[in-house]
């Protein structure tokens, strides 16, 4: 390893990213002159602060180990202190962020451009100021050294995002959707304050340090009940089912280069929160974390993860259906946080499987961000070309946009788990660690570990199948509409934002062991344990191995390199092969439809791809359908039919909808109650203040 | 600066100023019973603007016996805007509208004085287990302004109009101002003209809404009930 960096460079790049964000921020005042020069600004600048975030995460986390940077912020609160402190998971949250801000800033602009180009210039520089804000708000909520920076970016990271959702569309939809998110978002953001403010209020100060500290002397009732606030704010905020409603609606409304953003990357920045608030703030000073937290968190994690899938298999809409994939890849990380919580602070090997459980979390979190961020640059594409999100209404743009196809393929390789690529080196890693829990544990536990191992097999297979039909339906077969008939290739710099999320799946998926080297910094401060490296590439960066030292189970390791080589070799066999028997002359013929000529809708549709799941999930979907025949004169022919189908959220119709109600009601009780007479209201207080008068004044 | 006790070379005695504050304490309370027994708005105004002038020497009193300059520009404020100016634009308002010069009330008169009743009674049930916020110097002065103030709200929770809102409100206002001078001999001038200032605005805003709704659609505050949705 080179020699660590001067922390004095490391202060020097943050406060560098600060202002690239900051200026970004304040191109805004260039759309009065021009919104393409705006954006084009705006974007550079995000693209400078990216790069330098990226270089500030990178030197902490190749330095040196267990070292935590700080910076003291000016002194904008009498009663707080406000400073950034970067330590290892700060650093690779900053990683994971920058990473997929590159390539959100190199395709921005271009797409902003092909997808609204009659956008006004207030709209056009709220979009700029938005970014930016956005942006700089999670990378330094990441490094926030005490709980009012953090919550300040929170709230702004909040607020910018709830800006690029309303900002993209001037539709109702998007509205409601900015609506709901904001509703949704505020009452998780509740929930943190309240945890917050307990701990700043024993702590007497706002800092991590002095948090952690008071933390130490809170008894279990109150340390628990403080968590699971924490959880509630944070996973309002991941998506986990059932707090997930807002998302698959929010996250599709915006631009696309920021729903990568928000799924790729905000979900992230919660799970760092839990991270943070289980491992390091409210952890008890000696002795396991609380069972309750991990199971709790494990459990919701195998929900998300199945849920999520299921319900974006029966979704048409290709950008919601990659949103409802961030929820079940959100639970995919909870489930190896979730792991990580209940074994850690156990004897060595449960350590060595905590270490392992929380490698395979965090190297998803940087996986997921990878090939969601691809998939939605890949979405965005299509759209800005077609202006069409119903897959139904697309196909046949393989050939008329290959590149974005070849991408998009990559992507939904990675997703699916397959190897050679980087979900499956991740997903890997989880079911190891899941196995070896599973012997670690005896009874009960174990088998409900099992039970979260064959629910993440599921999880993979069902995500197989739903980009096996979101992908063969958008790009495959003949174009259903003039739309996509019409569609040409991107515009090369967005190509360029997603051949650089393309290659970073491809590096992670192909040589993880070097990415397995930069969570050592985070896994061995969060567990007190070793390094990820000394657990999972203890044979070297090109072998990945679960060395568990458990009795009665092997070592288990697989080489992704190895995997790639055969698999290029086989690939390259069965070409060979096939070129050397074409000795039969080839015959092309037109595809035999018994005598009809061929349209485009003799192609499987993306509702009759998923019919067979919808049958056996229907328990699940509630599906609802409607046909509607209109025949000419005789019941016998049929001019034409109209199928309806739906599929209900179930969270949403079984809770939301009957809090809802229960809201309604109620206001409709008070407004019936309310004869609008000010004297009533007056007396109403008087007599309010006499009871509690009488309540409280007397006998003190 | 501030109240430096009863010392002794105060010009006042105080068993003396003890025996005053309560005195002028009985008078507010009787001048209450007026406002709410007041059937006619001037009755009320009239009333409003004696428990004032009582404010205002109770005030001059207290800044004899403390020694404190600030109670008497208090008390000089309090003569000049409250015992003087606003009653004479409550005054000026009524003759202005000319109509519906008796007062409205929601429930009867009677009721409404049994309710007074009830609320001195608890005011000074209340107090008496207040114990270690009486000063040497108060007297009765906390059961007074706690049953002026709340008698104040009753006043505006029983009268169907504007006006006499506004009479309730000045009169509730008293009661807070008698209490805070009493009890705390004296709050730092810049609060006590904060308040006053407060209730100048409150005046001026609820006769301009009273003579534009007047004027505009020839109905009075209280009707505005049926605007709600």
């Amino acid at each position: 390893m080179s020699s660590p960096p001067d922390p004095a460079i490391l202060l020097t790049g943050t406060i560098l990213m600060a202002s690239c964000y900051g200026a970004g921020a304040l191109t805004l005042v260039l759309a009065r002159w021009s919104g393409r020069l705006a954006i084009a600004a705006g974007h550079v600048a995000a693209l400078a602060g990216a790069v330098a975030g990226l270089g500030v995460s990178l030197g902490v986390l190749l330095g040196d180990q267990g070292r935590t940077l700080t910076l003291p912020l000016p002194v904008l609160f009498p009663f707080a202190r406000l400073s950034l402190s970067m330590d290892g998971l700060s650093a690779y949250f900053l990683l994971v962020i920058s990473l997929v801000a590159i390539a959100a800033a190199l395709y921005g602009p271009a797409y902003l451009r092909a997808h609204s180009p009659d956008a006004g210039r207030a709209r056009q520089a709220a979009q700029v100021l938005a970014l930016n804000v956005f942006l700089g708000c999670m990378s330094f909520l990441c490094c926030a050294g005490d709980a009012l920076t953090f919550l300040l970016c929170w709230e702004g990271m909040t607020l910018a995002s709830y800006v690029l959702v309303v900002s993209d569309d001037r539709d109702g939809e998007n509205a409601r959707a900015g609506h709901l998110y904001m509703v949704m978002a505020h009452g998780g953001t509740a929930l943190l304050f309240i945890a917050f403010f307990a701990l700043t209020e024993r702590a007497g100060a706002f800092d991590f340090a002095a948090l952690r500290a008071a933390a130490g002397g809170l008894d279990a009732t109150t340390r628990t009940a403080l968590f699971f606030l924490a959880l509630g704010g944070f996973a309002t905020k991941a998506g986990v089912v059932p707090l997930h409603v807002w998302l698959p609606r929010a996250h599709p409304a915006a631009p696309s280069h920021v729903s990568a953003l928000m799924s790729g990357v905000m979900l992230k920045v919660a799970i760092y929160g839990i991270l943070r608030f289980a491992f390091d703030l409210l952890a008890p000073v000696t002795g396991p974390l609380p069972p309750s937290w991990g199971w709790t968190v494990l459990v919701l994690g195998t929900t998300s993860a199945v849920v999520g899938v299921l319900y974006a298999l029966q979704q048409h809409d290709l950008k919601r259906l990659l949103a409802f994939h961030s929820v079940e890849n959100v639970g995919i990380i909870l489930i190896g946080v979730g792991l990580a919580m209940v074994l850690c602070r156990r004897e060595a090997a449960g350590v060595a499987l905590a270490t392992l459980a929380l490698t395979a979390a965090l190297l998803h979190t940087l996986n997921h961000a990878a090939f969601k961020g691809l998939l939605f640059l890949g979405a965005g594409s299509v759209l800005c070309r077609t202006h069409v999100r119903n897959m139904e209404e697309l196909g046949g743009l393989a050939r008329r946009m290959p590149w974005t196809t070849g991408l998009f393929l990559l992507g939904a390789v990675a997703i699916s788990a397959l190897p050679p690529l980087n979900g499956f080196v991740s997903e890997w890693l989880t079911f190891q660690a899941l196995l070896g829990g599973a012997g670690h544990f005896h009874g009960p536990a174990g088998l409900a570990i099992v039970l979260s191992a064959a629910m993440l097999a599921l999880t993979g297979g069902l995500a197989a199948a739903c980009f096996a039909k979101a992908f063969g339906v958008t790009f495959f077969g003949r174009p259903r509409t003039s739309h996509a008939e019409h569609a040409t290739e991107a515009p090369a710099s967005m190509i360029a934002g997603m051949v650089w999320l393309g290659a970073l799946c491809v590096v992670l998926g192909v040589a993880p062991g070097y990415a397995v080297r930069l969570l050592d910094a985070p896994t061995a401060a969060l567990l007190d344990g070793p390094g990820a490296s000394a657990v999972v590439s203890i044979r070297g960066p090109l072998v990945l191995s679960a060395e568990l030292a458990l009795t009665g189970t092997g070592a288990t390791a697989i080489s992704m390199t190895v995997l790639t080589a055969l698999l290029i070799a086989l690939a390259a066999l069965a070409w060979a092969l096939r070129r050397g028997s074409s000795g039969v002359a080839r015959r092309e013929a037109p595809t035999w439809t018994c005598g009809m000529s061929p349209t485009e809708r003799f192609d499987y549709t993306a509702t009759a791809f998923a019919k067979p799941l919808r049958l056996v999930f229907a328990a699940l979907y509630r599906p609802r359908r409607e046909v509607t025949r209109e025949t000419a004169g005789t019941p016998y022919v049929a001019s034409r039919i109209h199928y309806y189908g739906e599929v209900v959220d179930v969270a949403e119709t079984q809770v939301y909808h009957r809090v809802q109600r229960g809201i309604t009601l109620l206001s409709r009780i008070i407004r019936l109650r309310s004869t609008g007479r000010i004297h009533g209201y007056i007396g109403f207080v008087l007599g309010a203040l006499f009871v509690a008068l009488l309540l409280f004044g007397v006998g003190r | 600066m501030r109240a430096h006790g009863a010392g002794a070379e105060d010009p006042v005695s105080t068993e003396m100023v003890h025996a005053i504050i309560d005195d002028i304490g009985a008078l507010l309370l009787f001048t209450m019973i007026l406002i709410v027994a007041a059937g006619q708005v001037y009755r009320a105004i009239y009333a409003v603007a004696a428990q004032s002038l009582l404010i205002a020497i109770a005030g001059g009193v207290l800044a004899a016996a403390t020694g404190n300059i600030d109670l008497w520009v208090i008390a000089g404020i309090t003569l000049v805007v409250k015992a003087i100016v606003l009653p004479s634009v409550l005054h000026w308002v009524v003759r202005r509208m000319n109509v519906r010069r008796e007062v409205e009330p929601v429930i009867p008169i009677a009721a409404t004085l049994a309710l007074a009743v009830v609320i001195v009674v608890m005011s000074f049930h209340l107090s008496a287990s207040l114990g270690t916020v009486r000063q040497a110097i108060t007297g009765n002065a906390l059961p007074v302004g706690i049953a002026l103030t709340l008698t104040g709200v009753l006043v505006m929770a029983t009268r169907m109009t504007a006006l006499t809102q506004m009479v309730g409100l000045f009169a509730s206002e008293n009661g807070i101002f008698f209490t805070a001078m009493a009890v705390t001999q004296g709050m730092p001038l810049i609060i006590e003209i904060g308040v006053i200032l407060d209730v100048i605005l409150a005046a001026l805003v609820m006769t301009i809404m009273v003579l534009r709704v007047r004027s505009t659609v020839d109905a009075d505050i209280a009707d505005l009930d049926r605007l709600r949705g």
